[in-house]
C-alpha cells in the first residue's frame, strides 16, 4: 500500500481538507467524507460570548480524522507559538499547521518568522507542518530544524490560480526528505493532479471544495484527481519531445518512395 | 463590584455573583467547556483545571475555541 507517512503516522489519503468557508457544518462533514480525507485543518478564535453558535468540532468525528489546528491570524512567531500552545491545550494534539501571514492582501507567509517559530515549536515537542512560500532553501532549513513536512503554496490562499510555483516546488520535492504537501491556491482537481504528478506527497485543499456549487461532488473530484496524479507519478511519466513519434507502425506498402 | 475582562470586554459582577472558578464562569455564560481553552492573565489553563482555577477581581481571561479554517 502506498501510504503517506507524516511524523511516523500512516495515512491512506493524500488529500488534506481545510474546513473554512463551508455553508454549514453538515456540508463540511459530507465533503470531508466524500474526499476520504484523514487530516482536516481547523483554526482558533475567541469565543463570541454574545452569540454562541454551534461547536463545529462536534460535526467532525475525531476517531476518524486527525484535527490539524492552524495558526492562522498569527502575524509573527510569538503569536504563532501562543496559538500552537492554545491548540495543544484544547485538543491534546501536538500537531500544528504553522502559518505566519503578516500581509493581509496576499496572505503570503513570512519566512523568517515561520522558521523562528518552527525551531521553538519543534523543541517544545510539536509536530510542525509549516505553510511556506515555494522556497527550496527555506524548505531545507525547516526540515533541518525538524519540521514534519513542508507545505509550499501553489498560489495565494483562496485564489484558485493553480500551480503557479511549479518550478520551485519541483526543486523542493527533489531535495526534501520530509513529505511535501502542496497547500493553497489549488482551484481545480487538475491542479491537484498536476502537483501529485510532479511528486508532491499530498495536497491541502479548502476553498475550491468549500465554495463549489456542490462541495461534496467537488470533494470527490479532488479525491480522484489526487489518486490519478499519485498513480501517474508512481508510473514514471513518458518523455516529452518536440517532434512527433508515431504511435502506429508506418508500414511502407502504400507508397514505394 | 468585581471586574473581569472576558475576551477583551469588561464585565462587572456584584460581589456575590462573581464566578468563583473558570468552570463557574463558563456555566454562567452558557458555554460548553468541552470545546474551550482558556488563558488567564496570559497563562494557558487546561480544561481539567477549569473547576479548580479561581477567578479574582481585575483578571483578564481569554476563552478560545476551534472554528472552521484552512
Amino acid at each position: 500500500m502506498d501510504e503517506l507517512i507524516i511524523a511516523g503516522k500512516k495515512f491512506n489519503s493524500r488529500l488534506l481538507i481545510g474546513t473554512g468557508k463551508f455553508s454549514s457544518s453538515s456540508v463540511m462533514a459530507q465533503a470531508i467524507e466524500a474526499a476520504k480525507a484523514e487530516i482536516v485543518t481547523v483554526a482558533l478564535r475567541r469565543v463570541d460570548i454574545t452569540n454562541k453558535d454551534d461547536d463545529m468540532l462536534s460535526a467532525i468525528d475525531r476517531e476518524k480524522y486527525l484535527l490539524l489546528p492552524n495558526t492562522s491570524g498569527a502575524r509573527n512567531a510569538d503569536e504563532a507559538i501562543r496559538l500552537s500552545r492554545l491548540a495543544r491545550a484544547a485538543t491534546g494534539i501536538n500537531w500544528v499547521k504553522l502559518e505566519v501571514t503578516p500581509d493581509p492582501y496576499y496572505l503570503l507567509p513570512d519566512p523568517i518568522e515561520t522558521l523562528k517559530a518552527a525551531e521553538i515549536l519543534v523543541k517544545e515537542g510539536f509536530i510542525v507542518l509549516p505553510y511556506i512560500n515555494a522556497d527550496p532553501i527555506l524548505s531545507k532549513k525547516l526540515q533541518d530544524a525538524g519540521t514534519a513536512t513542508v507545505m509550499p503554496l501553489a498560489s495565494p490562499i483562496g485564489s484558485n490560480q493553480g500551480l503557479k510555483t511549479r518550478a520551485a516546488i519541483e526543486i523542493i520535492i527533489e531535495q526534501a526528505n520530509v513529505p511535501v504537501v502542496v497547500d493553497a491556491g489549488l482551484g481545480l482537481p487538475s491542479h491537484a493532479a498536476e502537483a501529485m504528478e510532479i511528486g508532491a506527497d499530498a495536497v491541502l485543499v479548502n476553498t475550491a471544495i468549500a465554495t463549489a456549487a456542490e462541495p461534496t461532488k467537488m470533494a470527490e473530484a479532488f479525491k480522484m484527481a489526487v489518486i490519478a496524479g499519485r498513480t501517474a507519478y508512481l508510473s514514471g511519466a513518458a518523455a516529452e519531445s518536440k517532434k512527433a513519434s508515431a504511435s502506429s507502425p508506418l508500414t511502407g506498402f502504400l507508397r514505394n518512395d | 463590584m468585581s471586574i473581569l475582562k472576558i475576551n477583551g470586554l469588561v464585565s462587572s459582577f456584584p460581589e456575590d455573583k462573581m464566578p468563583a472558578t473558570i468552570a463557574d464562569l463558563l456555566l454562567n455564560l452558557g458555554i460548553d467547556s468541552a470545546a474551550v481553552v482558556a488563558e488567564l492573565d496570559g497563562q494557558i489553563i487546561e480544561r481539567v483545571k477549569f473547576s479548580t482555577t479561581s477567578l479574582h477581581h481585575g483578571q483578564s481571561i481569554e476563552l478560545i475555541r476551534f472554528v472552521p479554517g484552512g
